[in-house]
C-alpha cells in the first residue's frame, strides 16, 4: 500500500518543484528586458514603430503575469513557442537536437556503468593489491582531469596522430564513410562517447570500489563464505547489490545532469546536440529557446531524482516510505 | 574414550606487521593472534572458549573454519585434517566440511544481508548444499523457523523487522539449515539484552539435545559459559593457558589468569564479601608479547622463571591441563 502512496506524494512534490523553477526562470528572463529591443535597437533603419510591431508579434507586450500564464498554458500543451533567431518551433528543435545528445550520453553512462562494475569488483576483491592501486590511481586521474581535456587528448591521439576517427560532428558532410549512414554515424560517436565513458567510469569506479570494500568487510559476507557459497556468488549476489546504493544516487544525478555536462562535450566535438544549442541560444538571446531548454533540463533532473528515489525503495527494503 | 569430533593441534595464525619503506614493504614484526593452540571436543560436548577481547578467540574459530588460513597446525574434523582440503581445490570435499561445520556470528544484524528476506537468507545454504532437492527447500525453511521458535510467515520479513533476539534465532536457523554436526558459536548472546540471553541459551541447549550437536562456544561472559559448557578453555594473548571440565575449572582454577577472570563474575548478593582479584596493568599488545609466560607481568605469583621460560601446557588433574610454572 505504501509504495503507491509514496510515489504519488513524490510526483506531487516534483510538480511543485517544476512550477517553482518556471516562475524563477520567467522572472529572470524578464529581468533582462525586452529582447527585441536589445536585438534590434542598434541596427540601422530600425524605428520605434518596428520594434513595437515586432514586440507585439512575439506577444511580448502584455503584463508580466499575463505573459507568464500564457507561456505556462502553452508549455502544458507542449507548445514551446517559436525561436526568434531560427524561426522554427522550439519543440521540434529540442527534439531533433535532444536525440543527438541522448545518442552520446546514454551509451556514455551505460558503458561506464558496466565498465565500473567490472573494474571496481576487480579492485575491491583484491584490496591493497597492485591491481587495486592501479585502479584507484587511474580512476583518480580520470576523475580529476577536466572532461574537455580528456576530449582534446582523444582528438589529438585518434584524429590528429593516428587519423582514424573523426574529430567533430555527428555525420560526414561530404562522403559518407562506407556509404552507410548508420556506420558513419556510429563512427562519429566513438570519440564523444569515449570521453563521456572515461569520465563517468572514473567517478563511478571510485564510488563503487570504496562502497564494495566496505560491504565486503561485513559479517554477512563472512557468513555467506562460511556457508560454502562460491566467491563469485558472494561478490555478485551479496556484495554488489549492497554496494550499489551510493552508486545509484550518482547515476540519478548523472542522468539528470546529462544536459549540464553536454555543453562541454558538444563544444569540444562540435556535436549538434542540446548542449551546443543551449550555448548558441544564450549567446544570441533566443529567449523562447533558452526558456524551453531550461524547462526540459529541469524536468529531466527532477524526473531522474524521482526515479532514483523510487529505485531506492525497490533496491533497499530498509528505506522507510516516510 | 571415543574419537574427538574436532581436534585442533598446534593451530597458529600469525599476521605480519608491514612497514613501508621507500619502495617496498618489509616485514617489521609479527602479531601472533593465535599461537600453538591445541584442544579437542568430543561429540555432544560443548567447549567454552573464554578470554578477554583481542585474545584470539574469534581468530581461532575462523582459522578452524578456514575463513582465515591458519599459519600452522592441523584441524582434524571427524578424523580428517581439513587444512589441506581448503588449500587444495577439491570443491566437493570443501563443501562437505562446510556443511558439517557451521558458524553463528556475534552480531546477528551485521551477519544477515539487509537486502534479503529471511527466507532468501535461509534458502542460500540449501541452494549450495542441497541443490538437487529443490522441492524440499520450502518445507525445510518452515521446519527451521519453527525449530528456533519463529513462525513460517517470518520468512517474508527483512532483518530490520526483527528484534535482536529474533535475529539471533535466524542466525542459528541459518547455521542449522544444512544439518551440521558442529556449531561454532561466536559470542552468540553478547550483543543481546540480558533478558533475551537466557532465551537464546536455552534454545541452544534444547537444540543440542534434540539434534545431537557439538558446540564450540566462544564468550567472555563466564556465567553463560558455565551454563552451557561441558569443558572450558581459557585463552590469553593468543595462547591457551588452561583447559578443564567446567566444574573442575570453576572449583579449582589452576592458572592465576583464570582465577582473576572467575573472581570478576558478578555475584548477585550485595552482602557477599568481595574477593575480586584486581589485575595490574593492561593486556600487553600482541605485537610485543612479554617473553616467557605471557601473563607474568600482571601475575601476583610470578617467579623469576616465568619471565624466562614459557610454561608448556601440561596435565594438572583428570582432564585438566595448565600452562603455569607456579599453579595455585
Amino acid at each position: 500500500m505504501g509504495t503507491l502512496n509514496y510515489i504519488a506524494r513524490r510526483l506531487l512534490f516534483s510538480a511543485c518543484l517544476i512550477l517553482g523553477v518556471s516562475v524563477i526562470l520567467f522572472a529572470l528572463i524578464n529581468a533582462i528586458g525586452n529582447p527585441i529591443e536589445i536585438l534590434l535597437a542598434e541596427r540601422p533603419g530600425v524605428t520605434e514603430e518596428i520594434i513595437e510591431a515586432v514586440t507585439k508579434y512575439y506577444g511580448l507586450d502584455g503584463s508580466v503575469t499575463d505573459r507568464y500564464f500564457t507561456w505556462l498554458g502553452n508549455l502544458a500543451r507542449l507548445d514551446f513557442g517559436t525561436s526568434i533567431i531560427y524561426n522554427q518551433p522550439v519543440g521540434d528543435m529540442l527534439w531533433s537536437f535532444g536525440i543527438e545528445t541522448l545518442k552520446i550520453q546514454i551509451p556514455g553512462i551505460l558503458l561506464a556503468l558496466g565498465l565500473s562494475v567490472l573494474v571496481s569488483t576487480l579492485a575491491a576483491t583484491r584490496q591493497y593489491s597492485r591491481t587495486d592501486f592501479t585502479v584507484i590511481a587511474g580512476a583518480m586521474l580520470g576523475h580529476s582531469l577536466p572532461g574537455f581535456f580528456i576530449g582534446i587528448l582523444l582528438i589529438l591521439v585518434f584524429s590528429y596522430w593516428l587519423g582514424v576517427l573523426p574529430s567533430y560532428g555527428a555525420y560526414s558532410t561530404r562522403n559518407l564513410l562506407w556509404d552507410s549512414e548508420i556506420a558513419d554515424g556510429l563512427w562519429h560517436m566513438v570519440l564523444p562517447v569515449g570521453m563521456l565513458t572515461i569520465f563517468n567510469t572514473a567517478t563511478l569506479t571510485l564510488l563503487m570500489r570504496s562502497s564494495l570494500v566496505d560491504v565486503l568487510r561485513q559479517d554477512f559476507i563472512t557468513a555467506a563464505r562460511a556457508s560454502g557459497l562460491p566467491e563469485r556468488r558472494v561478490v555478485f549476489g551479496h556484495a554488489l547489490r549492497n554496494a550499489f546504493i551510493p552508486v545509484l544516487t550518482y547515476l540519478g544525478i548523472l542522468f539528470g545532469l546529462m544536459l549540464g555536462t553536454a555543453p562541454v562535450t558538444e563544444t569540444v566535438f562540435t556535436w549538434p546536440g542540446l548542449g551546443a544549442l543551449y550555448i548558441m541560444a544564450i549567446q544570441q538571446l533566443d529567449y523562447p529557446l533558452i526558456m524551453g531548454e531550461t524547462m526540459v533540463i529541469t524536468v529531466m533532473l527532477v524526473g531522474a531524482t524521482l526515479l532514483t528515489d523510487i529505485a531506492y525503495v525497490v533496491i533497499d527494503p530498509r528505506i522507510r516510505l516516510g | 574414550m571415543t574419537e574427538a569430533l574436532l581436534e585442533v593441534r598446534n593451530l597458529s595464525k600469525h599476521y605480519p606487521v608491514l612497514k613501508r619503506g621507500i619502495l617496498l614493504q618489509r616485514k617489521a614484526a609479527e602479531i601472533r593472534a593465535v599461537d600453538d593452540v591445541s584442544f579437542s571436543i568430543q561429540p555432544g560436548e560443548t567447549l567454552g572458549l573464554v578470554g578477554e577481547s583481542g585474545c584470539g578467540k574469534t581468530t581461532t574459530a575462523r582459522a578452524i573454519l578456514n575463513l582465515v588460513t591458519p599459519s600452522a597446525g592441523s584441524v582434524r574434523f571427524a578424523g580428517q585434517d581439513i587444512v589441506p582440503v581448503f588449500r587444495g581445490s577439491d570443491r566437493r570435499a570443501q563443501l562437505a566440511i562446510r556443511r558439517s561445520l557451521q558458524y553463528v556470528f556475534q552480531d546477528p544484524y551485521l551477519s544477515l544481508n539487509p537486502r534479503w528476506t529471511i527466507g532468501e537468507t535461509l534458502r542460500e545454504p540449501l541452494r549450495v548444499h542441497l541443490a538437487d532437492q529443490q522441492s524440499a527447500w520450502q518445507a525445510r525453511i518452515d521446519t527451521l523457523l519453527e525449530m528456533v521458535g519463529l513462525e513460517p510467515h517470518h520468512a517474508w520479513r527483512y532483518p530490520h523487522e526483527f528484534s535482536g533476539g529474533q535475529r539471533q534465532r535466524v542466525g542459528v536457523a541459518r547455521a542449522l539449515a544444512v544439518e551440521p554436526r558442529l556449531l561454532i558459536l561466536d559470542e552468540p548472546v553478547s550483543s543481546l539484552d540480558i533478558s533475551v540471553r537466557a532465551q537464546i541459551l536455552n534454545l541452544l541447549v534444547e537444540l543440542q539435545d534434540r539434534l545431537g550437536l557439538t558446540y564450540l562456544y566462544i564468550s567472555h561472559d563466564l556465567s553463560s559459559v558455565r551454563f552451557i559448557s561441558t569443558h572450558v578453555a581459557v585463552m590469553y594473548l593468543g595462547k591457551l593457558v588452561e583447559i578443564a571440565p567446567v566444574d573442575t575449572l570453576f572449583a579449582t582454577p589452576g592458572h592465576h589468569y583464570t582465577r582473576a577472570l572467575l573472581s570478576a563474575i558478578p555475584v548477585p548478593d550485595p552482602g557477599a564479601a568481595s574477593t575480586r582479584i584486581a589485575l595490574q596493568g593492561e593486556v600487553p599488545s600482541a605485537m610485543n608479547r612479554p617473553p616467557g609466560c605471557p601473563f607474568h607481568p600482571r601475575c601476583a605469583a610470578a617467579l623469576p622463571v616465568c619471565s624466562r621460560e614459557e610454561p608448556p601446557l601440561t596435565a594438572f588433574g583428570p582432564g585438566h591441563r595448565l600452562a603455569c610454572h607456579n599453579p595455585a
